[in-house]
C-alpha cells in the first residue's frame, strides 16, 4: 500500500458554496479546499480541508460530526480534526478530514465523496438555535495502478513487487534495558532469597548440644558441685529441647529417638540421663540423682552426643 | 519407676484395686484405654466427668460400666427441654387410693447412698437445672423437703453429644468449670477393635455386657478418703510447681510466651478463663495420675497426660475463634507444652 505526502501549502481552492437561503442565513459559507483533485491511487490518503464561516456566537456540535470509520465498500475516513478561529466578526470552523481510498481502478475514473451536515448551536439565555451547514459531495480522479492486460510472465510471483527493505534498528537501548532489569531481577532474587531464608540465607543448623557441652566444660570448675550439676542438666535438656524443636520429656525419648536416628546409638544413656534428671528436679533431690548418674558421666555423654551431632 | 514409700501398703493396695477396676471396664468396653484411664483419675480426684461425643461411640455404655464397678447407688436421668429442677427433686402422682402423694425424686431417692449420678444429654436440659446441677456438683448437698441433704460420695457423671445444636443450651461457664475433666470420645480407631464392636454379640446386648462386669471391686465409700491420702502422699517439687505456673502463664497469654499458630492473632485470642480452680483440680488429678503410675512425686508428663482434658474446656476464647474452638485449643495446648521448659 501507498501513501501519499502532499504538502499542506498547495491547497487549492476546490468548491466554494454560498448558502443564502433565509433559513440558513447563520452559515455564511461552506468552502472545501484539497490539495488536488486527480492522481490518486489504490491505498492512497485522500486530504481536504472543510472551512465553515458561521455567524457569531455559534459553536460546532461535536455529535454531528463524521464518525471515523468505513464510509464505503471503497472508502475509509481516518481521521477527522477541528479547529475554530475568529475571522473578523464571524467564527470560522475548520474540519481537516482524512480520507482512504481502497478502490482498485482499472481506468482513470472520478469518484465522488458522500457530502454530509454538521450541526451548530448557539445557546442563550432564552434557548438555543440550532442550524444545519450543508457540506457537499465532492469528487477526485482516481488512476489504475497497472494496465489492464500485463505482458504475461512465467512465474505468478513476478507480478508482486518485492518487500521494501527495512531500516537497521539499534540494539542499544534494548541491551541497556535489558541490562537493567536484569540488575533489577537479580536484585529482587536477593530480597526474595532472604525472605524465604533460601540458599544462603538459610538459617544454619545450630548445635545445641555442642552449646551445651562448652556450658558443661565451664560448669566443671565450679565448686558448688549441687548447683551445677542441676545446671549441667538444665543445659543438657535445652540441647535435647533445640534438637527436637519442642520440649522433650522423658516418657518422649522413644519418639525423639525416632525422629532423630543419629542419637539411637544413645538411647540407653539418654534414657539413663533422662530418669536422673526427673529424680534431680521433681523426685528425691539432687544428691539422690548424683549417685545415680555423676557429673562426669554427664559431661562424656553430652561429648558424645556433640560429636554426634557434628558427625550428622 | 517404683519410688512409692515403704509403709504405704495402702495406698499400694488400692493402686491393685485401681487396675482391676480399669481392666474389668476396659473389658466391656474395648479401645477406649485412654478415656477409662482419665476417668479412673477422675474418680480417685474426686471430680465431675463430662464426656462429650459422636452419637453410639459408648459413652453411656462406658458410664455404665464404670457404675458398676464402682459399686454404690447410681441414678441416671435424661436432659429434655422441658426439665425442670424440681424433676429431680421429688416426683407427685396420684397414689392407687387416690391420694396425691410427693415422693422423693432420682437426686434423693438413694438419698446420701448416691454415688454416681449420670445425667444424659445434659445440653437439652435448661439453664434452671444446670444450676441446680451446680450446686450438687461444687457443694454436694441440695436443700428439699425443709431439710439439707448431703452426698459426700457424689460423683456427677454427665454427657453430652456435639453432634446437634437444635434446642439445646450451652453449659453455662460456671457449670463447665466445676467439672473436673471433659472427655472427648471418639470411637476406636484399630482395626480389630471396630471389627470386634460390630461382629461380636458380646457388644450387641449391652445389658448383658454391664452384667458381666464385676460389680462393687472399688468400695466407693473409701474412694473420699484414699483421695485425700493421694493428694497428702503424692510430693510436688518447687520445679513441677514452677512448671505448672509457667503453663498456666502461657495458656492465659500465648503471645506473651511466644507461641505463634498460624492464622490466629495471639494478642486477641483468650479472653479468658483457666481459673485457679481449674489449675488446682489439674494439680489433683495430675497427682492421681502418678499414684497410679506408682510414683510418689510428680513429674511434668503427668501434667501433660491431663491437661487437654482437665484445662481445654476452661479456656474462653475471644468470639472470633469460638467457632474454630475444636481446631484452635488442641493446638493451643500443644504449643503451651512444646513452649514451657519443663525442668
Amino acid at each position: 500500500m501507498r501513501f501519499m505526502r502532499r504538502p499542506g501549502l498547495a491547497l487549492a481552492a476546490f468548491a466554494s458554496v454560498v448558502l443564502a437561503s433565509t433559513a440558513q442565513a447563520q452559515v455564511r459559507s461552506v468552502e472545501i479546499r484539497t490539495p488536488r483533485p486527480f492522481g490518486y491511487f489504490l491505498g492512497d490518503l485522500v486530504r481536504a480541508q472543510v472551512d465553515i464561516v458561521v455567524e457569531p456566537g455559534f459553536t460546532l456540535q461535536a455529535a454531528s460530526l463524521p464518525q471515523p470509520g468505513p464510509m464505503a465498500y471503497w472508502l475509509d475516513l481516518r481521521d477527522v480534526a477541528t479547529e475554530e478561529t475568529q475571522a473578523g466578526d464571524a467564527r470560522r470552523v475548520r474540519l481537516s478530514l482524512t480520507y482512504q481510498n481502497f478502490y482498485a481502478a482499472l481506468d482513470a475514473r472520478a469518484l465522488e465523496i458522500p457530502g454530509f451536515g454538521l450541526t451548530f448551536v448557539s445557546a442563550s439565555d432564552h434557548g438555543a438555535t440550532t442550524t444545519t451547514a450543508q457540506v457537499p459531495a465532492w469528487s477526485f480522479n482516481i488512476s489504475p495502478l497497472r494496465e489492464v492486460q500485463p505482458p504475461a510472465k512465467a512465474d505468478p510471483a513476478d507480478y508482486m513487487r518485492p518487500d521494501g527493505r527495512v531500516a537497521p534498528l539499534d540494539p542499544q537501548p534494548m541491551r541497556v534495558g535489558a541490562a537493567a532489569f536484569a540488575g533489577l531481577a537479580l536484585v529482587a532474587l536477593f530480597g526474595l532469597a532472604r525472605d524465604r531464608a533460601w540458599g544462603p540465607f538459610r538459617a544454619r543448623r545450630g548445635r545445641p548440644f555442642g552449646i551445651a557441652a562448652r556450658r558443661l566444660r565451664a560448669l566443671a570448675a565450679r565448686p558448688d558441685a549441687e548447683t551445677a550439676y542441676g545446671e549441667a542438666l538444665r543445659a543438657l535438656h535445652r540441647g535435647l529441647d533445640a534438637t527436637d524443636g519442642r520440649r522433650v520429656l522423658a516418657e518422649d525419648l522413644p519418639g525423639f529417638l525416632e525422629r532423630h536416628a543419629a542419637y539411637r546409638p544413645e538411647g540407653p544413656r539418654l534414657a539413663h540421663l533422662l530418669a536422673a534428671s526427673r529424680l534431680a528436679f521433681f523426685g528425691a533431690g539432687v544428691p539422690a540423682a548424683r549417685a545415680a548418674l555423676p557429673f562426669p558421666e554427664v559431661a562424656a555423654l553430652t561429648r558424645r552426643l556433640a560429636a554426634t551431632e557434628r558427625a550428622a | 519407676m517404683n519410688e512409692t514409700r515403704p509403709g504405704d501398703a495402702m495406698l499400694t493396695d488400692w493402686r491393685e484395686a485401681a487396675g482391676r477396676f480399669e481392666r474389668a471396664v476396659a473389658s466391656a468396653v474395648i479401645g477406649q484405654d485412654r478415656a477409662i484411664r482419665l476417668i479412673t483419675i477422675a474418680i480417685f480426684a474426686r471430680g465431675h466427668v463430662l464426656l462429650e461425643g459422636d452419637v453410639g461411640v459408648g459413652k453411656t455404655t462406658l458410664l455404665r460400666a464404670v457404675a458398676r464397678a464402682l459399686g454404690g447407688a447410681y441414678e441416671r436421668v435424661e436432659g429434655t427441654v422441658d426439665m425442670m429442677p424440681t424433676d429431680l427433686v421429688y416426683h407427685t402422682y396420684l397414689a392407687e387410693d387416690g391420694r396425691p402423694r410427693v415422693e422423693p425424686g432420682p437426686v434423693l431417692r438413694r438419698a446420701e447412698d448416691l454415688s454416681i449420678f449420670f445425667f444424659n444429654e445434659i445440653n437439652r436440659a435448661r439453664p434452671q437445672v444446670h444450676s441446680l446441677l451446680l450446686r450438687l456438683m461444687a457443694e454436694r448437698s441440695l436443700t428439699a423437703f425443709n431439710r439439707e441433704y448431703h452426698f459426700p460420695n457424689l460423683q456427677v457423671f454427665a454427657d453430652r453429644n456435639r453432634v446437634e445444636r437444635e434446642e439445646t443450651f450451652e453449659l453455662p461457664a460456671a457449670a463447665r468449670d466445676r467439672f473436673l475433666m471433659e472427655i472427648g470420645m471418639e470411637a476406636p480407631r484399630d482395626a480389630e477393635s471396630r471389627r470386634a464392636l460390630v461382629f461380636d454379640p458380646r457388644f450387641h446386648d449391652t445389658d448383658a455386657l454391664i452384667a458381666g462386669i464385676d460389680a462393687d471391686i472399688l468400695d466407693h465409700a473409701a474412694i473420699a478418703g484414699i483421695g485425700r491420702a493421694i493428694q497428702h502422699g503424692i510430693q510436688a517439687s518447687p520445679a513441677i510447681e514452677a512448671y505448672v505456673i509457667g503453663l498456666w502463664e502461657a495458656l492465659v497469654r500465648p503471645a506473651g510466651a511466644g507461641i505463634r499458630l498460624s492464622g490466629v492473632d495471639m494478642e486477641a485470642l483468650v479472653q479468658g478463663g483457666a481459673s485457679p480452680r481449674g489449675v488446682a483440680f489439674l494439680v489433683r488429678a495430675a497427682k492421681v495420675r502418678a499414684w497410679l503410675e506408682g510414683r510418689d512425686w510428680l513429674v511434668p508428663e503427668d501434667i501433660r497426660a491431663i491437661f487437654p482434658e482437665v484445662m481445654a474446656h476452661r479456656v474462653f476464647l475471644e468470639p472470633v475463634y469460638e467457632m474454630r474452638r475444636s481446631a484452635i485449643v488442641p493446638e493451643l495446648c500443644r504449643a503451651v507444652f512444646d513452649t514451657v521448659p519443663a525442668p
